[in-house]
């Protein structure tokens, strides 16, 4: 369940060595216990600029991989999770939980106590999911909320005192690293019996309960007889609860508007204290018939201090909000464009402002812009090879806008212009966002 | 905590209240010794301390091995209490030795005088709040567990453990341990550090399990003790049954070790020395399931261990996730297989636990799942557990590394009734095609997660295909679709590497899961040769996988291959990467195309890379059995290539080819013996063809042995045995007679011999230029069933005096014996010599000593007293025996020879004659 280390690397692409290591933490004693359990096939854990290379090597994010090598490019060399294993100092490193985000790259090392070769299934290692759950806890520290890299600095430079209090021995005691930051200040205040470990302090003042409901919509339109279009919204319930008491216990009860499609996929926050087993069997993936539960959906839970997720779920709505026509046809140098936005009459035609952009991948830098929008206006950066048409915080009243015209691009340099795997010739996408 | 203690040498005088420090070994007393003010700066500032531990932790190994290196350790706990130093810049000193104290105090006794100092510094600091008294119990409890102090002899230990207790336990420690608001964040602290040192010693807290409970039970911060009781409790578990022993009422065991009094150790050395696994691997577990059937608790055992058990879970919502899942697991696996443990405990943990995104939690549930199976886990509950498994695996508010490990828990579920073989990964039974199908792959994926997907998706054609063909959707075409839209994307020039590594991946992947299904790898293997025939520059990643595949797509994919390189024009620029596909797929099949495809491929070789490109297919082609035709471009490229290695090659590769019959220019031509890694060096294959062309030295594998003895014909023969251990082929032996008593030896030939099959002797004529006994050297020289000739020295073969005995022309067959023997005998003297002696006999008697080793040459016989012996020795002697009279003990024997030299060796040879029998 322990952690032999952690690493917080910096990706830095043009840079001789393609990262730097912004922190590392090791752990001693689990170390000494990995010695024992792992036997002969115990790697020790290596120095921070050994690993820097091995794991950026093995997550191809080293500027030089051009050529084809066995150990990286075979094709037996397959990874289905962000569990590697590292070749360092002739022996192999493993498992190392590495991801990238952010430009940041997450890793660290789980105790596994047991020979390692052959590999133990990752499922049966208990330090897996703590590993992920220590890093995605990292992750969430340092970029919830982050607006610069001044901030960034000051939240790495306290990583190594949170660690001191949230996995002191190599054992996360809290994934939730503001908690412990907070822990740190709230020290003083006396806690009394059968407080979470979750809630740490105390609120004193006016209660309130706040909520908030985002909601994403996820949709492809093919504008073909046979393929059908697809959409789904992905909501998330946010809560911020300010009360007094050491638990207090607060039920949200969601209940859908008139003839709203119920929900799905439902994830809460672990402070639920229990959930209805419809919520648990409601699933977008298998439409049995008690699936189709429409609520209300009643959370029972007693809140942590800051806010939270209280649940996640998807949902499928009758129609898109916007439902968008684009065609593009190649001449040589140039394409030809067209696109047609169709807001929807249930959608309340107000936002804080509605784009859409407009990528083009796989082709030289635009020279030339030639195009005609019905509403809002177009900027055009070329080095990005991007339209973006900003239609503003309203659609007119038809609803309806368009955009059409032609492209030029330059001739095609490798290196710099947007690359896309799947945006080969006419194969395109707009993405509007509000 | 009244006593006082004094001060190391060179520590500062005590200003508190101490505890009682125990003894320290003598030789752990330098690191106080050495003292303040010997280092050569002088007490280093902030700043100088900022760029020490920058510079150490950029690379301790180097910053150890350096000048500065060994007195680290040491100024570091002298710092510590400078006044000086601000506490911050303390806290960074602490965290170096949280992470690095094996670099800093490499043995137990380092180790263990440097925790007596930190504990030193930490009674010795002022009552006021401080941030160092964290941090210096952590590296207290750290420096002692990770260098090996940790133990019963340790003074360190020894006040280590109860102060920890202490503060555990809430007791009040006096002022000297900080404010009263320090007090719970300490307290929490000695909780975690228990619990590292129960981690590192199992049994270290077995005594405490009561205490523990009834703090748990009162005020006690929650988490830290619930935790440290749910590992305590499982250690004890473990040690106890694998002492054999019951718990012997540890559960409710009265008071913790009194202040002051002595730590029992008693169950920690019962565990041994070793950690325990605190969530053991599953297989690995299954071994200690037999090991806790043995504690069989008492009725009001198990009845407390239930209560214990049942207090950990009732307040687990307390704790955090993370530590809620450490809990489940630990509580989990410590009850499986112990009785009258009922696992409906956790029954009403589940609930709330699988509606969660938490990973740690689903992860646990899926723990608590592989140990309990059916007796936690109905059908409908795993098929539930299934469906949130597949939910989290793409449920789109979760992240991607979530996805792919929810995906790795799908293919490795633990399944009430696995059908397939374990370990291996495998779709479970309940999942079901509906809810597999949620999971396809799709191009838009990421590349891990489109493996994973699409590894699901090859184990559901597996079992499509044994079930009925189902009409509408297919697997097989959808996975057919998607691999051709991989094979578009690789296709795509100057795309990333990892996309064409990708697309490999995912067809090894395929075939590996459905080498028997046409339907699939047919127009695998042609989308393969399509993209091969759009990017030849994907050569490297088309080698990898012929290496890997099986012949099911391996040989189909090879020959679409050949066809496609030898079907175009040679000048391609994509040469290179032709060459390398044709020298991994040429073999002997149409072998005139590939010949006509190298030829005009000739022309445009012109570095040195691409001739020997060119040399590796003819190469292939020379193993493969080629002949017709292949020299004659051997000798083509002999006289046309630029450069003087590759002509030189090519002329080698000719009169190999020339030379060498088929099964040995296959060895010739096999990976190099010399320097099997480096087949693509010249060098390395010369050395190659030089040490497979050439005689190898070997052990024998034969063995040589003289057979019955067969005195006839004109000169003595040797009869030779051979066995051998291996077949031998062409087999000839060489005899060499040591000195020159003896003509040179022929060889003798055997074509062939095996292991286990009897060859018929063979026969060794000696001829001796004297009559005398010797030893012949052998060597033996064969070749291997793999082509190789090797040498091998055999052990010497002795030839006896015995061994060159040869009869006389018999005298007339009625004539007179008596008077030819003595003839013989007269005309020995006086040019010979004559001697008598005494043969001693065995109790067979003189008629049996006679029969056995002297009748061919017996020319008068009265048995049984009396034997006239005539003995012709090559080349030109003879030996001559009268043996009359015998009595009990021995016979007298009267000998004469011609040649006095032979007198001594008869007489050993007869005095031996009893010994042998």
């Amino acid at each position: 369940m322990a952690q032999r280390a952690v690493w917080l690397i910096s990706h830095e692409p043009g840079t001789p060595l393609c990262g730097t290591v912004r922190f590392s933490r090791r752990y001693p004693t689990v170390e000494k216990r990995a010695r024992v359990f792992n036997g002969t096939s115990y790697v020790p854990i290596p120095e921070d600029g050994p690993f820097l290379k091995a794991l950026l090597f093995e997550l191809r994010l080293l500027d030089d991989n051009k050529d084809f090598v066995e150990s990286r490019d075979s094709c037996s060399h397959i990874n289905k999770t962000s569990v590697y294993g590292l070749v360092i100092g002739g022996g192999e490193l493993w498992p190392v939980v590495a991801f990238l985000k952010n430009n940041m790259i997450y890793a660290c090392v789980p105790l596994v106590e047991q020979t390692l070769s052959p590999h133990p299934p990752l499922i049966s290692i208990s330090g897996i999911s703590q590993s992920f759950e220590l890093l995605f806890g990292i992750q969430d520290f340092l970029f919830l909320g982050q607006k610069n890299d001044t901030e960034l600095n000051t939240k790495l430079n306290q990583l190594p005192d949170l660690f001191l209090q949230a996995c002191p021995f190599g054992t996360l005691l809290d994934a939730n690293l503001q908690n412990s930051l907070d822990s740190i200040n709230f020290a003083s205040v006396p806690h009394p019996q059968k407080q979470p470990a979750w809630r740490v302090g105390t609120y004193k003042g006016k209660p309130q309960v706040s909520i908030s409901i985002t909601e994403k919509v996820k949709s492809m339109q093919y504008d073909k007889q046979d393929i059908a279009d697809t959409w789904q919204v992905v909501g998330a319930v946010t809560c911020k609860c300010d009360l007094e008491g050491n638990m207090p216990n607060v039920t949200i009860s969601l209940s859908l508007p008139t003839n709203g499609s119920p929900l799905q996929d439902i994830l809460v926050h672990p402070c639920v204290t229990s959930l209805d087993s419809a919520i648990l069997t409601s699933s977008s993936i298998d439409t049995m018939d008690d699936s189709a539960f429409s609520g209300p959906y009643k959370f029972p839970f007693t809140p942590p201090l800051e806010s939270f997720n209280l649940c996640y779920y998807t949902s499928q709505v009758p129609v898109p909000p916007i439902l968008g026509f684009y065609q593009m046809k190649e001449e040589e140098i140039q394409v030809k464009i067209t696109v047609n936005l169709k807001l929807h009459e249930s959608v309340k035609n107000n936002f804080e402002f509605c784009e859409a952009h407009i990528p083009f991948y796989n082709r030289g830098p635009i020279t030339h812009v030639e195009c005609k929008v019905s509403f809002g206006q177009l900027e055009v950066f070329r080095e990005k090879s991007l339209l973006v048409w900003i239609i503003g915080q309203k659609f007119p009243k038809s609803m309806e806008i368009s955009l059409s015209g032609t492209v030029t691009f330059g001739a095609k340099s490798q290196e710099k212009q947007p690359f896309d795997e799947i945006c080969i010739g006419g194969t395109a996408y707009l993405k509007t966002g509000n | 905590m009244s006593s006082r203690h004094a001060p190391g040498a060179g520590g500062p005088a005590p200003r508190g209240p101490l505890v009682a420090r125990s003894g320290v070994a003598p030789e752990t007393s330098r690191l106080y010794l050495g003292g303040r003010g010997c280092g050569t700066m002088g007490p280093p500032s902030r700043e100088t301390w900022a760029q020490r531990l920058g510079a150490f932790r950029a690379s301790p190994s180097a910053f150890m091995a350096g000048p500065e290196g060994e007195d680290l350790g040491r100024d570091l706990l002298i710092e510590l209490r400078s006044e000086k130093l601000s506490e911050q810049t303390k806290v960074s000193l602490l965290a170096l030795s949280l992470e690095y104290p094996a670099q800093l105090w490499p043995d137990a006794a380092a180790a263990e005088a440097a925790a007596t100092s930190l504990l030193d510094t930490l009674v010795l600091l002022p009552p006021r709040p401080s941030a160092l008294r964290r941090p210096l119990l952590l590296a207290a409890t750290t420096v002692l567990a990770a260098g090996d102090a940790l133990g019963p002899t340790s003074g360190a230990s020894r006040r280590l453990l109860p102060l920890l207790l202490g503060l555990a336990s809430g007791r009040d420690l006096g002022r000297g341990f900080g404010p009263a608001s320090e007090q719970r964040p300490l307290q929490a602290t000695a909780c975690e550090c228990l619990r590292e040192l129960e981690s590192c010693k199992p049994g270290l807290l077995g005594d405490c399990l009561g205490l523990l409970r009834r703090l748990l039970g009162q005020e006690g911060p929650v988490q830290p003790l619930s935790l440290l009781l749910a590992l305590a409790l499982r250690n004890a578990l473990v040690i106890r049954a694998k002492a054999k022993a019951g718990l012997q009422g540890l559960l409710v065991a009265g008071d913790a070790p009194t202040p002051g009094g002595p730590w029992n150790w008693a169950l920690a050395e019962e565990g041994g020395a070793h950690p325990q696994p605190q969530a053991p691997s599953w297989p690995a577990a299954e071994d200690e399931e037999c090991g806790l059937a043995v504690l069989e608790p008492s009725p009001e055992e198990a009845r407390e261990l239930r209560a214990a058990v049942a207090q950990l879970l009732d307040s687990s919502y307390l704790l955090t996730p993370v530590a809620q899942a450490q809990l489940l697991w630990l509580l989990g696996w410590a009850l499986r297989g112990l009785r009258g443990q009922p696992p409906v405990l956790f029954k009403p943990q589940l609930v709330r636990l699988l509606g969660t995104a938490q990973l740690a939690l689903l992860h646990a549930v899926l723990a608590l799942k592989a140990a309990f199976g059916e007796a936690l886990f109905t059908a409908q509950d795993e098929a539930l557990l299934l469906r949130r498994l597949t939910l989290a695996a793409q449920h789109p508010a979760l992240p991607l590394p979530a996805h792919l490990f929810y995906l790795h828990c799908l293919l490795s579920f633990p399944e009430n009734c696995p059908l397939g073989p374990a370990g291996e990964e495998a779709a479970p039974l309940l999942l079901g095609p509906r809810l597999g199908r949620s999971l396809l792959p799709s191009l838009l994926h990421d590349p891990m997660a489109l493996l994973a997907r699409l590894h699901l998706l090859c184990l559901l054609c597996a079992e499509d295909e044994e079930e009925e063909k189902g009409q509408g959707w297919s697997p097989q075409r959808y996975l057919g679709e998607l691999l051709a839209g991989l094979r578009q994307r690789a296709d795509l020039d100057g795309g990333p590497r990892a996309l064409a590594a990708l697309c490999f991946q995912a067809s090894y992947l395929v075939v590996r899961c459905l080498a028997t299904q046409p339907l699939v790898l047919t127009p695998l293997t042609h989308g393969l040769a399509e993209l091969y025939r759009a990017r030849p520059a994907l050569a490297p990643h088309f080698v990898d996988l012929l290496d890997r595949v099986g012949p099911e797509l391996g040989e189909p994919l090879r020959a679409v291959l050949r066809q496609e390189v030898v079907s175009r024009a040679g000048r391609d620029e994509a040469l290179r990467w032709h060459l390398k596909i044709l020298a991994k797929v040429a073999d002997g099949n149409a072998p005139s195309a590939t010949l006509g495809f190298l030829r005009a491929a000739a022309a445009h070789c012109t570095d040195w890379g691409l001739q020997q490109a060119l040399l590796r297919v003819c190469r292939t082609l020379m193993r493969a059995g080629v002949r017709e035709g292949l020299a004659d471009l051997l000798q083509a490229l002999a006289r046309q290539l630029d450069d003087p290695d590759g002509r030189d090659h090519a002329r080698l590769y000719y009169i190999l080819l020339a030379h060498l019959a088929g099964p040995k220019l296959g060895v010739a031509l096999g990976p190099s013996l010399a320097a099997p890694a480096l087949t693509s060096s010249l060098v390395a294959e010369n050395q190659g063809f030089a040490a497979v062309l050439m005689v190898q030295e070997a052990p024998a594998p034969i063995r040589l042995s003289v057979g019955p003895r067969r005195a006839a014909g004109p000169g003595p023969v040797l009869q030779l045995q051979v066995e051998v251990l291996e077949p031998v082929f062409s087999l000839e032996l060489r005899f060499r007679v040591q000195g020159q008593l003896y003509a040179p030896l022929d060889a003798v030939h055997v074509p062939c011999l095996r292991p286990g099959r009897p060859c018929s002797p063979l026969l060794l004529p000696l001829q001796p230029r004297l009559p005398a006994p010797t030893q012949l050297s052998v060597r033996a020289l064969y070749a291997t069933p793999a082509g190789l000739t090797c040498h091998a020295h055999l052990p010497p073969v002795p030839v006896n005096f015995e061994d060159l005995f040869l009869p006389f022309p018999q005298a007339p067959d009625d004539g007179d014996k008596q008077g030819f023997f003595e003839e013989l005998w007269d005309s020995c003297l006086p040019k010979g010599a004559e001697s008598r002696l005494w043969c001693p006999l065995g109790p067979q008697g003189l008629e049996a000593l006679v029969s056995r080793h002297l009748e061919p040459f017996v020319v008068v016989a009265q048995p049984p007293t009396s034997y006239h012996v005539a003995i012709r020795l090559p080349p030109d002697s003879r030996l001559l025996l009268r043996l009359e009279a015998a009595q009990a003990g021995g016979v007298p024997v009267a000998l004469r020879t011609d040649h006095w030299a032979v007198l001594p060796l008869a007489g050993d040879y007869l005095r031996g004659l009893s010994a042998t029998g």
